[in-house]
Order: structure tokens, then sequence, then C-alpha cells
């Protein structure tokens, strides 16, 4: 099983749009056996993920995947670019596989998943603080939701990487309003977020998500302070897949075969305008 | 066993939350929280029906429990939403400071126990009944049947101090018979025998009943209990039946360490009934790669076979072990595995 800061791993991204798209063709086929599933957070964090396998620097750099429901598509890029191994990848969230649709400890890729919400964060702080206790030259990025900032957690972590000016962190924050219950803003008032970062003690930048080209920008520039850096991705849940109905639940996108047929053929007919 | 349903059971959907909907109607000092899970946990109903005892949470689990206890203070029964994991692990300090300390009525509702969520480790509630058990003053419930999720809601609204439920989601087996009375003061014998006293809760039920009849189809004998209410443990009824028979096992959908075996081992060592014991649950570890709950049942040893087996090695028998089948269950049906 290979990890991202695995001595010796390798990928190479040539064409990030394009990766975006190959995530969500690939999280539309790890969904359809079942029929359902987290499709929406793949289609959400499509560009976040591709840009950071174009920034992160492989056998070498860290990544933590806070909300477990959103591995998929990091499994999709991974297995796009020959980190995991194809069978492994098919065998997403079915009965006796290691590969499960919510992350746990032992997924592949990523170097620390968390099931459970809101855990993330601490851990990627973790991270920092060891690799400047040991002086590694080594970034850390983490990935969190929006909805997560309900989680009292997040901020323990947020007050913490600020107070030691963890500057080698960089938070990918995927901002797509979307909870179980519905859109985060008609459940708790998450803005103004990146105030609430800078209040911290964090530089914060507040961007279209789906701008990969962007998002590459900032992540790039994101190690050059000398405090933490959040990315505030503007995304939707169904962004990139128009075949989906209005009323598509983000959370727990249905996927029924003939939908699936139907996404599928969209973004084939995409990858070929990425030629 | 005549007055109990054969599997496949039908099943029935929301019966828990059409029940808080009826009770409420009744009690205006009910208010409804919901930590993210609203659908999941059946209170869309509420929500819908009593919009303004409705509260959103957020996924704060540690916030609202705090809010719950001085909702509860300020005379309000709180009933709060959410999984089984995110119930009593995140907030298991502030249930207990905030809640269990001045013996509040607040009634914890953790939906989808033990292995019957396919969310992996981090959504599955296998110690949730161990940690709860742990904490004074609470109350800790862990019903088997559409029957007895309907009247749980009912059941639990007086009782003093706090309490917590363990339910299933989702569809809901009919196991007994509408007549059927959810006691939290006695465990129910269901079968009398002197070979085997098995002791079940929640969902294990269902398999406990087939294994009791298919040890009684080869010559065993089973007492078969079930026992809804985990703490205040119904200790008279397990010793006394214990006692009664040659050997007990107990069915628990959760470790086997701090839950339904762990309580009936500590009240027959505690009454001085020597009984060997078989306690079938989860062998302290975590149950991984499912997208079903019956391959983790299946799995993780919480199976009729597993029942049988354990019964059949406690009496020391030597001879070929009977084999359980599944009953087949259609859409709308449910049966063990």
């Amino acid at each position: 099983m290979t990890r991202v800061s695995d001595p010796g791993t390798h990928w190479e991204v040539t064409d990030p749009a394009r990766l975006a798209t190959i995530i969500r063709l690939r999280a539309v086929r790890m969904v359809a056996p079942q029929g359902f599933g987290y499709l929406g957070q793949a289609l959400s964090s499509a560009e976040q993920v591709a840009a950071l396998f174009s920034v992160m620097r492989p056998g070498r750099d860290r990544l933590v995947v806070s909300p477990g429901h959103y591995v998929i598509g990091i499994f999709a890029a991974a297995a796009e670019l020959g980190i995991l191994p194809e069978d492994q990848a098919a065998a997403y969230g079915q009965d006796g596989s290691p590969v499960e649709a919510i992350g746990t400890e032992r997924s592949p890729v990523a170097d620390y998943v968390c099931g459970s919400l809101g855990q993330g964060l601490s851990a990627a702080v973790g991270f920092a603080l060891s690799d400047r206790l040991t002086h590694k030259d080594r970034r850390t990025f983490a990935m969190i939701s929006d909805g997560e900032l309900e989680e009292g957690q997040v901020w323990e972590a947020a007050m913490f990487a600020g107070h030691h000016r963890l500057s080698r962190l960089t938070v990918l924050l995927d901002a797509n309003n979307s909870q179980v219950d519905g859109p985060v803003d008609t459940i708790t008032t998450i803005e103004p977020i990146a105030a609430k970062w800078e209040a911290f003690g964090w530089t914060a930048r507040d961007i279209d998500g789906h701008d990969v080209d962007a998002v590459i920008k900032a992540l790039a520039e994101a190690d050059d302070g000398n405090k933490p850096y959040v990315l505030i991705n503007r995304t939707s849940t169904t962004h990139g897949l128009d075949c989906l109905p209005p009323d598509a639940d983000g959370h727990f996108i249905k996927l029924p075969a003939e939908l699936a047929a139907r996404a599928e053929a969209e973004l084939n007919a995409r990858l070929e305008g990425h030629k | 066993m005549t007055d109990l349903n054969q599997p496949p059971y039908p099943v029935v959907l929301k019966p828990y939350g059409q029940s808080l909907v009826a009770l409420a109607k009744e009690r205006a000092d009910i208010v409804c929280l919901t930590g993210d899970l609203t659908r999941q946990c059946e209170i869309d109903l509420f929500q819908d029906s009593y919009p303004e005892r409705f509260i959103h949470a957020g996924m704060a689990e540690a916030n609202m429990m705090g809010v719950a206890g001085a909702l509860a203070r300020d005379g309000f029964v709180p009933f709060v939403h959410t999984f089984g994991v995110f119930a009593t692990r995140r907030p298991l300090d502030q249930i207990i400071n905030a809640i269990a300390f001045p013996r509040l009525p607040v009634r914890i509702l953790g939906f989808m126990p033990g292995v019957s969520s396919p969310g992996g480790p981090s959504h599955q509630a296998i110690d949730d009944v161990a940690l709860m058990r742990a904490v004074p003053n609470m109350t800790v419930v862990d019903v088997a049947d559409a029957i007895e999720v309907r009247q749980v809601a009912s059941a639990i609204v007086d009782v003093d101090g706090p309490v917590y439920v363990r339910l299933k989601r989702g569809e809901i087996p009919l196991i007994f018979g509408d007549d059927h009375e959810l006691r939290l003061d006695r465990a129910d014998v269901l079968t009398r025998g002197d070979d085997v006293a098995l002791f079940a809760s929640g969902m294990m039920l269902a398999p406990a009943l087939a294994a009791a009849r298919l040890l009684e189809r080869n010559g065993v004998s089973v007492s078969l209990v079930n026992v809804p209410v985990i703490k205040p443990l119904d200790a008279a009824t397990v010793v006394s039946v214990a006692e009664a028979a040659t050997v007990a096992v107990t069915a628990e959908n959760h470790t086997v360490i701090g839950g339904l075996g762990s309580a009936v081992a500590e009240a027959l060592a505690e009454a001085g009934l020597g009984r060997p014991l078989r306690r079938v649950g989860l062998r302290d570890t975590f149950a991984e790669g499912s997208r079903t709950g019956p391959y983790l049942f299946g799995t993780y040893g919480l199976s009729t076979q597993a029942l049988v087996d354990a019964a059949w090695t406690a009496l020391g028998r030597r001879d070929p072990v009977p084999v359980a089948e599944v009953a087949p269950a259609e859409e709308g049906e449910y049966s063990p595995v």
C-alpha cells in the first residue's frame, strides 16, 4: 500500500483540468455499482484534488483527509496516477474490501484519513509540528470541509496552529455549503470563514474552488509566509456533472444505472474536449 | 413462542419518529435536538409537526449535550438524536458533567447500533453500551423490534435521570405481537428450558430466536430472555433463569466487553451462581470492510450459527453442531444472518 509521502512514490500530473474530469468520471464508476454514494464530495473537490497532486512533492509532502467521505476523489486520482492499483479502486466500498467508502485508519494513498468528522486538522497540526521538531523540509496539506467547522475541535486545532505559526501547514477547505441536513448556512452560520481563520493567526484566501489554475497558484504561494495558510474553495457538490437532477442530495447522491450511463457519456465527451 | 412472528419478519418504517410526534402532542415539554442527522434519525416527522420545538445543533455534539443539559434544567425534556457513535464517544465528558451528574432528564437516542452500519469503524457504535453503562445515573436501553421501538419514547419520557437508547436505523422488524409491552423494570422470559439460558438484547433478539428454535429442534431446551434494559439490569430474572439452566449464553450487537455479556456475568457472579458462560458479540475487535450490515454480522460472529455454536460448546457437546439456515428475506422483510 502506497501513501503520498512514502519514499520512492512517484506520479506526475500533466493536465490538472483533465485530471479533475477524470476524477469525476472515475468517481461515477466507483459509486455506480451500489447506485448511491459520496459522489458529491468528489464533484466539489475534484479541482482541489487535482491541484494537490500537482503541487505535492511525491515521497515528501504529507496529505491528511479529515472528512473520510472525501477519499473517493483521492482514490480516483491515485488510481489514474498509478499510485493505487486498479483492483483496489474497483473494490471501493465492497464487502470485505480494505478500501472502505468512508475512509478509515487503513485507507491507502493519503497519510492520514479520519472517518469521524472534525478530527483531521489536529492530525495535520501534529504532523507539521513533528516536521518542525525534526527539521524536515516537508509540507503538510489537509483537506477539511465547511460542515466540519461546526465541530469545536477544528477551532482548537486552528488556534494551536496559529499560535505556533505552523507555516508549512496548508489547509484546503471545501466550502460546498453541503451537510446531511441541508445547506450549511441553513443549519449554522459559519461565515465569515476567512475572517475567523485570520483572527486565529492564519493567512486566508477565498477563491473559486473549481478554477484549478487558481487553486494550484494559491497552494504554491501558501508555503511562502510565516503563518499557516487556509484556502477557502467555493464549490458545488454537483459541479461538472450537468445531468444530475437539480435536487440531488449533495452528501449522498443517488445514481441509478440509467443516470450513471448518462454521467459517463457526459464526462467522456468532456474528456474528448480536453485533448 | 406462539405470540411471536416468524422470520422473515415484516418490517415497518420510522416507528420511532412517528411515536415521538405522538408523544410530543401530549407533552409540550419535549424538545427535539438533531446533530445533522434529521432524516436518518426519523425526526424529520417531528420537524414537520413541531418546528418551534425542533433544534438544529449541527455537527457539534459536545455543544449539543451541554445545551440539552441546560434545557433540562429549565424544565424541558430534551430528546437528543444522532448516530450512536457520535452520541457517546465525542461528547462523553459533556454527558457526564452537564447531564448525568446533575441527573437531568435528557434522552439520548443513538442510531445505527453496533455493526448495523456500513460506514466503517468511525460510524459503528460497538462500545456505546459500555460507555453509557459506566456513567452513574444513566439508564441504558437496547430495544429489539418495531413494537418495542414504538413504545420506547413513552417508556423513557418520565424516567428519573438521563437515558441512552440505541435504535436500529431504517427498516425495523416486527417480531413481537401487538400486545407486547415494553417494560423498563424487567427482562422478558420468552421461552422456558433447562439446558441453555440465552440472554439477548436489541438486534440480536432475532438471531437468538432462530438459534433457540434450532436448538429445540435438536433436543436442547432453551430459556430465551429479551433484555431491553442493560442498566439497571433485571438481575433477579437473569439469575433465576440461569439457575434453572445448565449453561448461559449472551448475545449483543456490541463488544463483549462492558455490555450485556458483562452485565450478566456480574449478576451471576455477585449471586454466587456458577454457570459456564459464553458471550456472543464482537471479540474485542473493530469491524472492517463492509458494504452491508449482514456481511459484518456474519463475519464478526453475530449470526444465528455463532449462537448455536456457543450453546453447543458450552454444553460440552462433541457431536456435530446443528447448521443454521437463514430464512430468505424479500424486499420489505428482515431476517437475521
